[in-house]
């Protein structure tokens, strides 16, 4: 495996290659950067790149796999456009970064979210296996609550049968899977817990209360952030209707957005369809504890094959 | 008018805000004073907020009058961990609660927030809870919080009736300030409104500033100058002295001005003038100079 590695000049402490084998990965976080150093001495040459998908949004939002904020709860929305490339994002990213992920996939199967993965450079396959991942099927586990007689309300699906009754079932799935100590095969412990949702929205159609959703994820935020640290990402469609409507995602999303710390809001752009410009991104920043200084920044984005570029609005290569 | 409803004691006392501008902020501000005020108790419950952002900030020697009931990591009390969940909010409950650490003659009850309770209870028994608290003598004032955009707006207006002061916070074009409409309601009947700017610092104070009266106006920023259009141009379009003063003697052309006028008036010479000199068999009738009238 060490074969054929370069040092280049330029080394920077977040250059990594995800193309080495995982172990390798995990000696860096294991040991540190410096420590690893000192291991890749004695080999012939070390060649570390980086290979970053999302570099405009990183720089925008200011994180990065190796430093994010923690306890954040972040919040995608999406209207006449499609948000789901920042979900593909967030999972690399959490999984890249070693953190525990929670992921509730309730619209889509494994299979779709492992094949976007791969593109990424993620193989959610062994993150599964080993530990990392907690991977919520809702498509296929939601036939064998359908199919049972009686449902107890503490299964994660359980709103399926009894949507009135409210998420609690899926709060204490979310809290099992994030509470459970580092136990993966070779005795790792994770970093900060994450959990994703993709995506919100979709209990509303199964008759689920907006109430009942608000209390789940004010249950998750207490949990995840407040006091396990992590950070937190949901997706939630709005439909196109009355943008003061007092049922449905409308007002899901506006109280989804007094609850989190930092919105990412994706539309269409309002003139109409473009090839070379997919949408507008609105970044909402909402720190908690400061009331007044709500910084609100609009860019414009494409999505590619491996990943979407983001610029300001009137700057994209189609125009300039 | 906000400063002064920060030291009232008494009444319904709502701040009501929307995703725009966050309230949390001035209510952090309600508590400042409240504990500041020596004589009171103040007790919070804290269901949307943990008890560390909500008293950041407050003097570490009054804290003793200020009671926190955290209801906020398990406010429905799935987890079994709170002190105080939403199904104990009635009027037995928090009277009890007040009459348990009652030694101040007077006491203040701070919600955070309105929004929450109301997601779980009926709004008329709500309502019922909130009027026989302030008639109850236990608690003389209440101090909530109410996200205005998620609930309907017959709800909103139920609980804004209920209260002797409604703060409505939004957004001001200067970002370091908001702005709150406060209405204010006396035992009299007069109703009282003012507009105003303000920003909450981080140890919880409140500075207000008087809003100008043209809405429209925002505040110019002193550094930007204005740039000069005739500059950096290949073409001269400045004037000298003497060109500015001869454009300003220009008369123009359609304008009926003083000079034009009394012109016209005079008399000029050469214009043409009719001189009639009549002859002897002319026989000038002054009542019919056309000598068409059939008399």
């Amino acid at each position: 495996m060490l074969t054929a590695l370069h040092i280049t000049g330029t080394y920077a402490p977040q250059m990594l290659c995800f193309h080495l084998q995982s172990c390798f990965f995990n000696s860096i976080r294991r040991f540190g950067e410096t420590e690893t150093r000192h291991i890749l001495h004695n080999c012939s040459k070390v060649h570390l790149y980086r290979t970053n998908m999302f570099p405009e949004l990183n720089s925008i939002l200011n994180s990065t796999p190796d430093s994010f904020k923690s306890s954040d709860f972040i919040l995608v929305s999406d209207r006449r456009a499609d948000a789901s490339f920042l979900i593909h994002h967030y999972l690399s990213f959490y999984l890249r970064a070693g953190c525990k992920v929670c992921f509730l996939g309730l619209v889509q199967s494994f299979s779709h979210y492992s094949a976007v993965g791969q593109r990424l450079g993620v193989s959610l396959a062994q993150a599964r296996e080993k530990g990392q991942l907690v991977f919520l099927e809702g498509l296929k586990d939601s036939f064998g609550v359908l199919l049972q007689d009686t449902s107890q309300e503490t299964q994660p699906l359980s709103y399926l049968r009894s949507p009135g009754a409210g998420l609690e079932g899926l709060f204490r799935f979310v809290e099992r899977s994030v509470r459970q100590s580092g136990d993966g095969d070779a005795g790792e412990s994770w970093g900060p817990p994450v959990l994703l949702i993709d995506d919100l929205s979709v209990l509303l159609s199964l008759g689920v209360s907006v109430g009942a959703i608000l209390d789940f994820t004010l249950y998750c935020q207490a949990t995840m952030c407040s006091e396990l640290q992590g950070n937190m990402v949901i997706l939630v469609r709005c439909e196109e209707e009355d943008a003061d409507d007092d049922e449905g995602s409308n007002l899901l999303q506006r109280g989804l957005v007094h609850q989190c710390n930092l919105a990412l809001l994706i539309e269409g752009l309002p003139t109409g369809y473009c090839r070379d410009i997919h949408g507008q991104m609105e970044v909402w920043w909402r720190p908690r504890g400061e009331t007044i200084y709500n910084q609100r920044k609009i860019f414009h984005f494409k999505v590619h094959d491996k990943g979407a570029s983001f610029f300001a609005r009137g700057t994209s290569s189609a125009v300039l | 008018m906000l400063l002064d409803v920060i030291q009232t004691v008494g009444g319904f006392i709502l701040v009501e805000d929307t995703v725009q501008c966050s309230g949390r902020g001035l209510l952090r501000c309600f508590i400042n004073a409240a504990v500041k005020r020596q004589e009171e108790d103040v007790h919070v419950l804290g269901f949307e907020s943990p008890e560390a952002e909500m008293c950041a900030g407050l003097d570490s020697s009054c804290v003793q009058r200020l009671h926190f009931h955290k209801g906020f990591p398990d406010p429905l009390g799935w987890t079994r961990r709170s002190s105080f969940t939403i199904e104990r909010f009635t009027s037995q409950h928090i009277t009890q609660l007040f009459k348990d650490t009652q030694r101040a003659k007077a006491s203040v009850l701070v919600v955070d927030s309105l929004s929450m309770v109301l997601r779980h209870r009926d709004p008329v028994v709500f309502c019922q809870t909130l009027q026989e608290l302030r008639k109850g003598g236990v608690i003389k004032t209440i101090i909530g919080l109410l996200h205005s955009d998620l609930h309907q707006q017959g709800i909103v207006g139920i609980v804004c009736h209920l209260a002797s002061t409604v703060i409505s916070v939004s957004p001001a074009d200067n970002e370091r300030h908001s702005v709150a409409k406060t209405t204010r309601r006396t035992k009299s009947g007069k109703v009282m409104q003012e507009e105003e700017y303000f920003s909450v610092s981080e140890d919880a104070t409140l500075s207000v500033q008087a809003k100008p009266h043209q809405p429209g106006r925002g505040q110019k920023e002193p550094d930007v100058s204005e740039t000069d259009p005739t500059s950096n141009l290949t073409f001269n379009l400045r004037l000298s002295e003497e060109e500015r003063r001869a454009k300003e003697k220009v008369a123009l052309p359609f304008v009926f001005s003083q000079q034009k006028k009394s012109a016209l008036l005079r008399p000029a010479p050469g214009s043409g003038r009719i001189v009639y000199e009549p002859d002897a068999s002319d026989d000038f009738d002054e009542e019919d100079p056309d000598d068409d009238l059939d008399v």
